[in-house]
């Protein structure tokens, strides 16, 4: 005998455990900016603390999660989306960082919703890590971010508007086309924001300074996330993940939505 | 666990020098590479910012001092970045997946990164597929190589999936089923969306027997083998009436993922069903999803490969296997669990005579020597005449047990298609030049030359591995010029647009071809920078309408939901698109049965009048030998008979 827990019931729990972790790892995200709200003594622990909870929160919400995403359909998918994803990012890698990845999370997590969007995000990050050997200790922190970019899709609003067939779908892709460029400045962003005060070091103009006030900093951390992403990475990634959702969008979301209905014959 | 690879460790150092030169080039642009006393190498400007970034100076000087400082300052980071790297060198991860997948809390995650990696090899072969079929559809876009490429891999991860449900991955219990009772239809119905039904299905089967499924392609004879494996009703949403009860379980109330132990299932295409990395784990997959323990497995996997004597396989990696041992690795993998019922899809669509044979035995044996209730759908029926002990029929909504001469008379009524009555003109419309295909060391075409005069319908023949496909690609996309000259043209130089109207190939796995989402807009994009094309129009005609209007049904739907014969119809229409003079297919009957080989070659024949000349290259004799107006035979990448002409 098994025993049978209402669905209902753990599927609230999941998704309150997976907001409490989200805002714990936004935290992790933003720690330079906690710093300076830590007694003096334990301002040295607090980078450390981040970089400890991110792993952490991953593996606490991959083993809530697991339980739910253990049908044969939901593994095979997540597991072979994952390697579409891990190769795209590989690729990309290959002709001068352009970042299409962000094209499969977005469609994959607006079909199947924000769990299996978060969770694509985070096996996408760890088999190309795996696989090409770009795995250190941003590693989590890109899986988490990635997550968030999937999950965010699966939370867009859906409607059921009976219009034509055609405009539904231009409605669809210019919402996810959207949605996408937004999404490439924020992960920019949050990924900037942990790692700015190891890339730029002390002792420089946009340097971080736990001791000065948060508007300096903040200058500094936007000033830096100018230079170094926003107007550069952020920017391709945007555009690509524009032009991807444009160009493959309609047929990738029809396939996907085929593949929950049933057979080819 | 652990082994040595490099790649993770070059490229974590060439991360930890970029991370080095980033940070001396901050410390440049953001003033604070002036420190110390040292000589001032380079004195630039120092630039104020305003405010909010008052606090922010630009540039400044540079000493020797302050950029080994900036440098100093990143060795750590580096350090962290090279150390991680050495990890992900030595440690092998796929290893530790491979152990979690089997068990404990995160058997999902795991499973699913063995699967990713199981996945990549079978990617990067589908791109090199899809880029072929692009180049013969003449398409350039990105959405043209991605949208097949992504399908590919969507069905693949459906096939992954219906196969680990039916090994009872993810089982919640086990119900331990009833030897005696193996399959039992009483009333029973079964309804697929309301596009196909059958009805009145009272079938009892016996341990101990074989029985084989026949019907045309589209009939229902996988989805009927589904009714009994579960799929059907818990997978793919059918809907069952009546009662079906498999080894003692109603299949409506369970999935097949509880009916693992008792019931095995052999799919259609077993190598996109294949979930392990090794043969080994392939095979003890059934037992290891349910927590057995690693030397009982061990002890039935090696039990199992000795009697289908594959024990030279065992420690293969899975992506190593030939069509026939794919085979009988899924078989294994079926029996692992030692099932009362054994149900086997299409065993031998894709074998040779020999692989076809040990196939035949072994499935033979399990039914009468083990016991085992065997059930097989299959349109190959003249294999199974010595082993089968029943044939059931489906014609129409419903089932018939039929003898064994019903089926093979049925089965061989071709009805003729008009013979190509063209008069060969004097001037050959095609002339193929000492063409050569070399893949590897081995050479698949030979210094083929013939010419193709206009008119022909020509049919080409040839066992598997003959070279008949490389010879048809290589005449469509020939790599040398002055091989292929088409209506005056030298092929090899044409461009992709003109290439498109002297010769046009449908080729074998004609899917990777589409790309659209529905009928009507494959059909635009072909028409597409052509001048007078109508490929709806070419597309109903294929179909045996009269006007694209009768069509119109069609047009609005996903070309992948199409069945297989329409599909073919319409990878056909999109490659007369530009009216190519010389139209060649590839196997245009695989797979389909007799009604919609009859569709195919009334289409060949309608295509014949579309473009001057057709080649066919097929193994089906019947085929052939009712629409050919002449034939090529071909053997070790050589003609042997250069254009016989038919009698």
């Amino acid at each position: 005998m098994s025993v049978v827990v209402s669905p209902r019931r753990s599927i609230r729990f999941t998704a309150w455990t997976l907001t409490g972790g989200s805002v714990l790892a936004a935290a992790a995200f933003a720690w330079p900016f906690f710093v300076g709200a830590v007694p003096a003594d334990a301002q040295v622990a607090v980078p450390i603390v981040a970089f400890a909870l991110i792993p952490a929160l991953i593996v606490g919400l991959v083993l809530t999660l697991d339980r739910e995403m253990y049908t044969a359909k939901t593994v095979a998918l997540l597991g072979v989306l994952s390697a579409v994803g891990a190769a795209v990012r590989i690729a990309g890698a290959g002709v001068g960082g352009v970042e299409a990845v962000f094209v499969l999370l977005i469609l994959a997590g607006r079909v199947y919703g924000a769990r299996f969007g978060f969770l694509l995000g985070l096996l996408t990050i760890a088999v190309s890590s795996l696989l090409w050997g770009g795995f250190g200790p941003w590693t989590p922190f890109q899986m988490f971010a990635c997550g968030w970019v999937g999950a965010g899709a699966g939370l867009l609003p859906r409607w059921s508007i009976t219009t034509v067939q055609r405009w539904r779908i231009r409605c669809e892709i210019a919402l996810l086309a959207g949605y996408g460029v937004v999404a490439s400045y924020l992960f920019g962003l949050a990924m900037n924001l942990w790692f700015w005060p190891f890339a730029v070091g002390s002792g420089s103009g946009i340097s971080y300074e736990a001791a000065a006030d948060p508007g300096q900093n903040l200058a500094s951390f936007a000033l830096y996330s100018l230079v170094t992403s926003t107007l550069t990475w952020d920017t391709v990634r945007a555009i690509t993940t524009v032009v991807g959702i444009v160009l493959i969008g309609p047929a990738v979301l029809a396939a996907l939505r085929r593949a929950r209905l049933g057979p080819r014959r | 666990m652990f082994r040595l690879r490099l790649a993770p460790l070059r490229a974590a150092v060439m991360l930890a020098v970029g991370f080095v030169l980033l940070r001396v080039v901050y410390r440049v642009v953001f003033g604070g590479a002036g420190a110390g006393l040292g000589p001032v190498l380079l004195d630039l400007p120092r630039l104020q910012l305003d405010a909010p970034f008052s606090h922010i100076t630009l540039l400044g000087p540079i000493t020797l001092l302050g950029l080994g400082n900036a440098a100093l300052s990143a060795l750590p980071i580096s350090a962290v970045i090279v150390f991680f790297g050495l990890l992900n060198a030595i440690i092998n991860v796929q290893a530790l997946f491979a152990r979690g997948a089997g068990r404990g809390p995160l058997r999902a995650i795991s499973r699913s990164l063995v699967i990713a990696w199981a996945t990549f090899p079978a990617l990067l072969e589908s791109v090199r597929r899809v880029r072929v079929a692009r180049a013969l559809r003449g398409e350039r876009s990105i959405a043209s190589l991605l949208v097949p490429v992504f399908e590919q891999t969507i069905e693949r991860a459906l096939a992954l999936a219906a196969s680990m449900e039916t090994r009872g991955f993810a089982a919640a219990r086990v119900v331990p089923g009833v030897c005696e009772a193996p399959v039992v239809l009483a009333d029973a119905g079964l309804n697929f969306r309301g596009d196909w039904h059958l009805d009145d299905l009272n079938v009892t089967l016996a341990p101990g027997s074989l029985t084989v499924i026949v019907g045309a392609t589209g009939s229902g004879k996988t989805s009927l083998l589904h009714s009994m494996s579960g799929l059907f009703q818990h997978f793919y949403d059918g809907v069952q009436h009546g009662s079906i009860d498999i080894a003692g379980a109603d299949r409506a109330a369970t999935p097949p993922r509880d009916t693992a132990g008792c019931v095995g299932l052999v799919a259609q295409n077993v190598r996109l069903g294949f979930a392990a990395e090794t043969v080994h784990d392939e095979i003890g997959f059934a037992l290891a999803v349910r927590n057995v323990a690693p030397s009982i497995v061990h002890a039935r996997v090696l039990e199992l490969a000795a009697r289908l004597q594959l024990e030279h396989l065992v420690d293969r990696p899975i992506e190593q296997l030939s069509a026939g041992e794919a085979s009988l690795v899924a078989i294994a993998a079926a029996l692992v669990n030692h099932p009362i019922l054994l149900l086997v899809d299409e065993p031998l669509a894709d074998l040779d005579t020999n692989a076809r044979e040990r196939v035949c035995t072994v499935l033979g044996q399990l039914a009468h020597e083990a016991g085992v209730c065997v059930v097989i759908a299959e349109h190959n029926t003249s294999e199974f005449a010595l082993v089968a002990d029943a044939w059931l029929q489906i014609r129409g909504s419903r089932l018939h047990e039929v003898p064994l001469e019903q089926v093979l008379t049925t089965d061989d009524t071709e009805d003729t298609a008009p013979k190509s009555n063209a008069s060969a003109s004097a001037v050959p419309l095609a002339s193929i030049r000492r063409l050569s295909v070399r893949h590897k060391d081995h050479l698949a075409v030979d210094a083929v030359s013939f010419n193709v005069p206009a008119g022909e319908l020509i049919a080409l023949r040839g066992s598997n591995g003959a070279g008949k496909s490389s010879l048809l690609r290589a005449i469509a996309l020939p790599t040398a010029a002055d091989t292929v000259i088409v209506a005056g043209h030298d092929v090899h130089s044409l461009k992709r647009r003109t290439r498109r109207q002297a010769v046009a190939l449908v080729p074998e796995n004609f899917d990777d071809l589409l790309f659209a989402i529905t009928v009507a807009e494959e059909c635009r994009r072909a028409d597409s920078g052509l001048t007078g094309a109508d490929t709806a129009q070419t597309f109903a005609r294929l179909l045996g309408f009269d006007t694209a209007a009768d069509a119109t049904p069609l047009f609005e739907r996903h070309p992948r939901d199409l069945s297989a014969g329409e599909r073919l119809c319409l990878v056909m229409a999109i490659q007369l698109a530009a009216r190519p003079a010389l139209l060649l297919v590839d196997e245009p009957t695989r797979g389909l049965d007799h009604r919609a080989r009859s569709l195919v070659s009334a289409a060949l024949f309608t295509a014949a009048g579309h473009s001057a000349a057709v080649i066919f290259a097929t193994h089906d004799d019947d085929f052939a030998q009712s629409l050919a107006s002449r034939t090529l035979r071909m053997h070790a990448g050589r003609l042997t008979a250069p254009i016989g002409v038919l009698s």
